[in-house]
């Protein structure tokens, strides 16, 4: 213990070669919890799936319910919605949020300070106090309803048990990570660069897209990345706000573990799920990487 | 990014500290109680059993412990017959309310007490239609109704039967809503009345037992088959809320005028102002939508099985049962005789005659997956 106190606190002066044991052992817990937690599962969700004891008690190589999964109409369907559900909200979040920071970063004064209050504060509403609000304001009868009804207006469409309802959900919760993010990306965007283009003439189109555009393209790819791997497993917003079918992954895994008791389904839907996952997880990967080359 | 890698590490070790195996073992004289049922049925044994049993008992606590839902329970029954083989603490001593014919293997496992050889003094007042099996103890039931508000439509024109009843749903599109039959028992056993109105209007058709692949794809089937026919007429062309609550939620905010509710959770509805007092109630008389009695267990190898069975007795107790009636809005588990006189005349209306019943095991698996496929995808809510 004495040790790790001493090292907790080397010279400034010292060099990074000393220092590296000690870093080591910050990332060891990380590392530890994420083989522990999170790879030996999936190992062991994988080895379950495709090798299986059929009637005779013997265990072999099978990929019956894999074939079911890609073979079932139902399934597909529920994957194809997940997918409709990650794609839409991974649009609609770049276009609400890329101005929003953009606004920040360019403006000074108080009001960014209090739209940035406001950009932030999903991250601290849980999901399920958010559905709930969502069904009492969008849903029917709700608020807006009241308000339409009140200038003589017809009622709304609720989203509310269609697949838009968890889009709107999953948007809103997930715009203060993307913000975030994106606006970290903006401030490696110098003042100089935008000022020696407008000098030149650049309008602000020009300006976005030569200047800032190539300069956060990486920012993007990770805020998108990101959010797009926690919608696509989201459970609450879908669960509550969505319909009965089809389902997004997430209740879908969760109804065939527990109401239909069949393990190998849910471990079979959550296998395809990290398939995808990896798929978005190599964009974030390839794109850190490529920017710890520069 | 020397602070970052600190913040990852301090995050992960937090997680880990909470998601580290626990330790605890279960404490003497402090019973481990668990259910799966909806808050109102917690709410009731935090506010009104926990006070009066811990006052008559002392030295004995209650541990109330929401497993969410009843394959919550079966997880903790599963962790019971495991921790059973190895001799070691279960740390769950009551369920609330489950099957003892599940987790398959319980009973031979040994691990449910036999409760009508427990010795227990109010055991021969239960109700002896409630009673399933020797080891679970009915304690309450509760059973399905129609609820449909008043302002929009008369109770001498509420339906009586369920030809009537599909007959008001078509006539009225959107103004019915039930929910997915996994999430709820109001619009499970809607879902079970359609499955007993496609097979004869039999309840005694389906058994735990006589579940086969082909007759389940028979019977269910024609039960489908009526539930699609009226699916485009119900709320918003085929919509299913996601529970008990949310289907209360739709009614009380005035979107649909009819749902299927569960007879205590409307009668507590009423009661707190959730749902105005114009919420008019109907059974449908050519056969009741089903209901059933919750039966305790009691686990043999829990650390307090002797405190467990002294809860179990006073569960039965005359001033429990009453307070089932009068604070939850549930029928007693104990025949008649043994309520009070009073309550038994001010609830002579609610007292039901029978209590068609659905078995669960293989049958409600069956019935979940089918639903999810054959009746909730089929509509074109579009058009």
């Amino acid at each position: 213990m004495s040790e790790f106190v001493e090292r907790a606190a080397p010279p400034l002066a010292e060099t990074a070669a000393s220092r590296r044991p000690f870093g080591l052992l910050l990332v060891a817990i990380p590392v530890f919890l994420v083989i522990w937690l999170v790879i030996w599962p999936a190992i062991n969700a994988i080895s379950r799936t495709i090798w299986r004891v059929d009637a005779d008690g013997n265990t072999g190589f099978d990929l019956s319910s894999y074939a079911f999964f890609f073979s079932d109409r139902y399934s597909l369907d529920n994957l194809a919605v997940t997918l409709w559900t990650t794609m839409v909200c991974a649009v609609l979040l770049l276009v609400i949020c890329l101005p929003i920071a953009l606004y920040l970063r360019f403006s000074q004064g108080r009001l960014p300070a209090y739209v940035q209050a406001l950009a932030i504060l999903p991250m601290f509403v849980p999901s399920i106090i958010l559905a709930f609000a969502f069904i009492r304001v969008l849903g029917p009868n709700g608020m807006i309803d009241i308000l339409l009804n009140a200038v003589g207006l017809p009622k709304i469409r609720t989203p509310y048990l269609t697949p838009w309802g968890p889009v709107i959900g999953l948007v809103w919760d997930n715009i203060p990570l993307t913000v975030l993010i994106l606006l970290s990306g903006l401030g490696s965007v110098a003042n100089q660069f935008i000022e020696a283009a407008r000098d030149v003439g650049a309008n602000a189109f020009r300006v976005f897209w030569h200047i800032i555009l190539p300069r956060i393209s990486n920012s993007i790819l990770v805020a998108l990345s990101f959010s797009v791997l926690g919608i696509f497993s989201s459970f609450t917003l879908p669960y509550l706000l969505g319909p009965a079918s089809p389902e997004m992954l997430g209740p879908f895994m969760q109804r065939t573990l527990r109401d239909l008791q069949d393990p190998i389904g849910a471990m079979t839907q959550a296998v395809v799920a990290f398939g995808f996952c990896i798929l978005f997880g190599l964009f974030y990967v390839r794109s850190v990487a490529r920017n710890r080359g520069k | 990014m020397k602070r970052r890698t600190f913040m990852m590490s301090a995050a992960g070790a937090a997680a880990g500290l909470a998601l580290a195996p626990r330790m605890s073992f279960a404490a003497k004289d402090t019973i481990d109680w668990y259910t799966g049922s909806d808050t109102n049925i917690l709410d009731f044994w935090t506010n009104t059993v926990k006070p009066a049993f811990e006052a008559a008992h002392a030295g004995i606590k209650l541990n109330l412990v929401d497993a969410g839902d009843n394959a919550g329970i079966l997880a903790i029954a599963d962790r019971a017959i495991a921790a059973k083989q190895t001799g070691t603490d279960p740390q769950a001593d009551y369920f609330e309310h489950s099957d003892p014919l599940l987790p398959a293997g319980a009973i031979d496992a040994g691990i449910y007490v036999n409760m009508a050889k427990a010795g227990l003094s109010n055991y021969s007042k239960v109700n002896p239609l409630a009673i399933e099996s020797e080891y679970s103890l009915p304690y309450r039931g509760s059973q399905v109704l129609l609820a449909y508000d008043t302002t929009k439509l008369k109770p001498a024109d509420a339906p009586k039967t369920w030809d009537q009843l599909v007959a008001w749903i078509k006539a009225n599109p959107g103004q019915f809503v039930y929910n997915r039959p996994d999430k709820g028992g109001s619009g499970g056993n809607f879902v079970r009345r359609a499955i007993h109105q496609a097979n004869g209007l039999d309840p005694k058709a389906f058994k735990v037992d006589n579940y086969t692949q082909e007759f389940a794809d028979e019977a269910l089937g024609k039960g489908w088959k009526l539930l699609t026919e009226i699916a485009p007429h119900l709320y918003d062309k085929g919509a299913y809320s996601s529970g008990n609550t949310q289907s209360l939620q739709l009614l009380s905010q005035g979107v649909v005028t009819m749902i299927p509710v569960w007879s205590d959770q409307v009668l507590q509805a009423i009661d707190q102002g959730v749902l105005p007092a114009e919420t008019g109630l109907v059974q449908l008389q050519d056969l009741a939508l089903c209901g059933n009695f919750s039966r305790a267990i009691v686990l043999d190898n829990g650390v307090n099985r002797d405190a467990a069975l002294k809860l179990a007795d006073f569960i039965l107790s005359e001033e429990m049962q009453g307070a089932i009636l009068t604070e939850l809005g549930g029928f007693p588990g104990v025949s008649w005789d043994h309520v009070s006189e009073d309550l038994r005349k001010k609830f002579a209306d609610i007292i039901p005659q029978s209590i068609p019943t659905f078995p669960s095991g293989k049958w409600e698996a069956a019935i979940n997956d089918g639903w999810y496929r054959h009746v909730a995808p089929n509509v074109d809510r579009k058009a």
